[in-house]
């Protein structure tokens, strides 16, 4: 700045070096709220966008297979979902960097391959989901997949490539919101609190197959590998300083709790609804008669437009957050703003998992609710190389610097992670022995 | 002709000079973990790293860091005979081994370089480097060239020999990189810059800036002089201005930002906490301080928020020297130099006169004969923007004057600044860069 050319605008009364205006409690109280909503985002987001088709299904089959006995691998996961959230925040927060690079440049060539193999394979399963969800929704209506699903990815891909989404996203979030209808539901279901509390915190576990392999689903679909990849990358966008960091954490656990409640509720009312009366959830209109105690016979369409919602919003950040992945770890230009010739690798991963999910839900007789469980169960399989990763990266000072993450805390993250591979290795034992 | 593909003679050449090349070449990434032997070829331990000094355009390795039994010792490049079938042979049978002493202005080009952000200078972009390769060009093993190639990185997760040799595909010139090699140790530097980052232009550092790590873009905006790095700092989003500031140290971020220009300054102070603000503006100097606090006191979302306060005022009873003068003095900073304001005795806005009416005026004609229609454009300091866009719109120019209710000039907007306000709309996604080369 010249001194020689500058004239300076006067200050109002009030301001000044000397006179500083005393800041009050309340002007205090105002300016945490202020800071605090200028850092709400990621994890209100990653965690309310884990309530998709494939959660809300996963945990409908989960309740209504199972009542409320297995509510503590629902317990579980989301305290894992905070615990690996949190990290994922923090890390990206701390290097400025995404997950997929980051583990590239920590562990070498073959665990960057690893990660983002793992991730695009896990993304294009959950990818599958969405499409799968907007087919069942589509279908009560009575619209047929291989008209619903082509036309969604068409629209899907056409508003996040041209442009103008913000009012079609909020919109969207308004129909997946329906989906908090289970709370109310889950209340009206008149569903047996005490079972409902003793499932929650006491763990039992019936050892047969299905009953691992949703307990494995509910963990993968929870701790979602895409929402972790998201996270770290929606945090390094919004640049936020170390400082934040515990603001941050506020978001984060508030996401992850929203999720766990909410998931909670679709468990209860499929268990107090469908479990009492031994009904099993074959197709997605089925899962919809959880919702009865509050809709009426107007259940299965507040079910089809919430599903229809939640589907559609996460179909449309899936290949985006893995064509960014694939793009951070390959080192090459990743923003919708450069061209398809500036950015292939963007453009292209964003096509092949966009089309390629099609086609797999568009396969003759493909059923629909086993496509939804089971790219949740593979998520949750796919999940291991990539905690095993961000614990490592948490214990880097080198990367890391003073919010290096601490042994206790460690022992915490690598707990989860052996939880997880117990889970794997018994549904695939146990697969074995039958 | 056959199914297979019959080479011609120029294909046949290319194949030959593409073997050869690859012969020639030494794989850093390739190397690391391979056996180091004796000359009778019994082993001692493995490669751990290459070490080259940072600055030259195409450092020799001067020395070698080998793993034996876990402990990992120094090696100087003297001691070595070659580096031969994947394997480093050594020169002698005995040695005094050093232990390994990171020091200021070394590379350990595996673990500082590979797999890291890299500055590519010559297209403008941040690159992850694949591998890099070194070439003996008769004085030993010089850095010769880094692969920023999908194909290399895909081939180094191989297993066996084929993940040991040089797949050249995607090479860029070592001179055009500036790498950003990040010390364990605080205030160990690692890196020299580059000399070529005196050639970027103000908006692609603003770019690699907003592309890098939060390290990586410390360590770039360590290299840059101030006022290359004050000029990126202007043209970034204010939340990427904000974190690189409040990243800094207090005494750099301070004299960053009193080169930067007035308005973009307090934008970047408005997206830092309040604490942070505070420090920093204690540690500007006097008036920079009071001139800072003075525009932050305004509503961003006005004319006063978005306007700068430097701009070049002459008095109105001046000559046309006087005004060519003034403008003089801020030749490097465009967005001043287009105009200068009179004002009369009392500071009161009498007319702006820009600088091409000055171009071949008499310099000893009186600036009031000047002045005349059209006449600036003018805004109170608490105009909503849509008022300040409508200002503009009817001004046809380029900027409009704010002035208090006595008609005293405060400051004055550009076009770009108001773009800026109106740019300022959220992003669609994440992954989208704003506009103005920012992300």
């Amino acid at each position: 700045m010249s001194e020689l050319t500058r004239t300076e605008a006067p200050a109002p009364e009030g301001t000044g070096r000397l006179a500083r205006p005393v800041v009050t409690r309340l002007q205090r109280m105002a300016a945490g709220a202020a800071a605090l909503g200028a850092v709400l985002g990621p994890g209100l987001i990653a965690g309310l966008s884990d309530d998709d088709a494939a959660g809300i299904t996963t945990y409908s089959v989960l309740g209504a297979s199972y009542g409320y006995q297995l509510l503590w691998v629902l317990s579980i996961s989301t305290v894992a979902l905070i615990l690996f959230q949190d990290l994922g925040a923090r890390i990206g927060v701390v290097t400025g960097q995404g997950l997929a690079g980051l583990i590239r440049q920590r562990y070498g060539a073959r665990a960057g391959v690893l990660s983002i193999g793992a991730l695009v394979v896990a993304n294009l399963g959950t990818t599958c989901a969405e499409f799968a969800g907007i087919a069942a929704g589509t279908e009560i209506f009575g619209l047929s997949r291989y008209v619903s699903v082509p036309l969604s990815a068409l629209l899907v891909s056409g508003l996040v490539l041209r442009g103008g989404f913000r009012g079609i996203e909020r919109v969207l979030m308004v129909l997946s919101a329906v989906l908090i209808a289970y709370i109310g539901t889950g209340i009206l279901a008149g569903p047996d609190w005490g079972a409902a509390f003793t499932g929650t915190v006491v763990p039992s576990m019936p050892l047969t197959k299905d009953a691992i392999m949703i307990a494995t689903a509910t963990l993968g679909t929870t701790l979602a590998p895409w929402g972790l990849a998201f996270i770290q990358s929606y945090a390094v966008d919004k640049k936020l300083d170390t400082k934040e960091l515990g603001l941050l954490r506020i978001d984060v656990v508030t996401g992850a709790i929203l999720t766990g409640v909410i998931g909670f509720f679709v468990v209860i009312a499929c268990a107090a609804t469908m479990f009492v009366k031994g009904t099993q959830i074959t197709d997605a209109a089925s899962a919809a008669v959880a919702l009865e105690p509050l809709a009426g016979p107007l259940a299965k369409e507040l079910f089809a437009v919430g599903l229809l919602g939640a589907s559609l919003l996460a179909a449309s950040i899936l290949p985006l957050s893995t064509a960014y992945s694939v793009c951070d770890v390959a080192g090459r230009p990743a923003a919708l703003d450069d061209s398809p010739r500036e950015a292939p690798l963007f453009y292209g991963t964003f096509a092949v998992v966009t089309v390629m999910a099609v086609l797999l839900v568009l396969i003759p007789g493909m059923p629909l609710v086993p496509v939804l469980v089971l790219s949740q169960v593979l998520n949750a399989v796919l999940l291991l190389p990539l905690l095993f990763y961000m614990a490592g990266i948490a214990r880097d000072r080198r990367l890391m610097g003073e919010y290096v993450a601490r042994r206790g805390i460690t022992y915490v993250y690598y707990f989860v992670i052996a939880l997880i591979l117990v889970c794997i290795s018994l549904m695939f034992g146990l697969n074995l022995l039958h | 002709m056959s199914a297979a593909r019959v080479l011609t003679s120029g294909d046949r050449q290319s194949v030959e000079i593409r073997r050869e090349l690859i012969a020639s070449l030494i794989s850093v990434a390739g190397m690391v973990g391979r056996p180091v032997r004796q000359r009778d070829g019994s082993l001692i331990g493995k490669l751990y790293d290459f070490v080259v000094p940072a600055g030259p355009e195409h450092p020799l390795v001067s020395g070698y860091v080998v793993e034996i039994a876990r402990r990992r010792v120094w090696l100087h490049a003297a001691d070595v005979a070659g580096l031969e079938h994947g394997q480093l042979f050594l020169q002698k049978a005995k040695f005094d081994f050093a232990d390994v002493v990171r020091r200021p202005g070394e590379i350990q080009l595996f673990h500082d370089v590979v797999d890291h952000q890299l500055v590519d200078l010559h297209g403008v972009q941040v690159v992850r480097a694949s591998d890099l390769y070194l070439g003996n060009v008769g004085d030993g093993w010089r850095l010769v060239g880094v692969d920023t190639s999908w194909t290399t990185f895909l081939r180094r997760s191989l297993p066996g020999s084929r993940a040991w040799r040089p797949t050249p595909t995607r090479v860029l010139d070592w001179h055009g990189i500036h790498s950003l090699a990040v010390s364990e140790e605080k205030g160990v530097q690692l890196d020299a810059p580059n000399s070529q980052l005196k050639l970027l232009a103000a908006a692609d550092i603003a770019d690699l800036l907003s592309d890098l790590g939060r390290s990586e873009r410390q360590e770039l905006l360590d290299d840059l002089e101030t006022e290359d790095a004050a000029d990126a700092l202007e043209l970034m989003s204010d939340e990427d201005a904000a974190s690189l500031l409040g990243d800094a140290p207090v005494e750099r971020a301070a004299e960053l930002l009193s080169e930067m220009e007035p308005d973009e300054a307090v934008d970047a102070l408005r997206e830092m906490g309040a604490d942070d603000r505070e420090e920093l503006l204690q540690a500007l100097g006097a008036d920079d301080e009071t001139d800072l606090r003075s525009l932050l006191s305004y509503d961003e979302d006005t004319a006063a928020g978005m306007m700068t306060s430097a701009m070049v005022i002459v008095p109105a009873s001046g000559v046309v020297a006087d005004a060519v003068e003034a403008l003089r003095a801020v030749r490097g900073t465009p967005d001043q130099a287009e105009m200068v304001i009179l004002v009369d005795p009392g500071g009161v806005l009498v007319d702006d006169v820009t600088a091409l009416e000055l171009l071949g005026e008499d310099p000893g004609r009186p600036l009031m004969e000047l002045a005349g229609q059209p006449w600036p454009v003018t805004v109170q300091p608490d105009a909503p923007l849509g008022d300040v866009v409508d200002a503009m719109r009817d001004n046809m120019g380029a900027s409009v004057v704010v002035v208090d209710a006595d008609n005293v000039p405060l400051g004055h907007i550009h076009a770009d600044d108001l773009v800026d306000a109106l740019g300022d709309a959220e992003r669609r996604w994440p992954w989208q860069r704003m506009a103005g080369g920012t992300a």
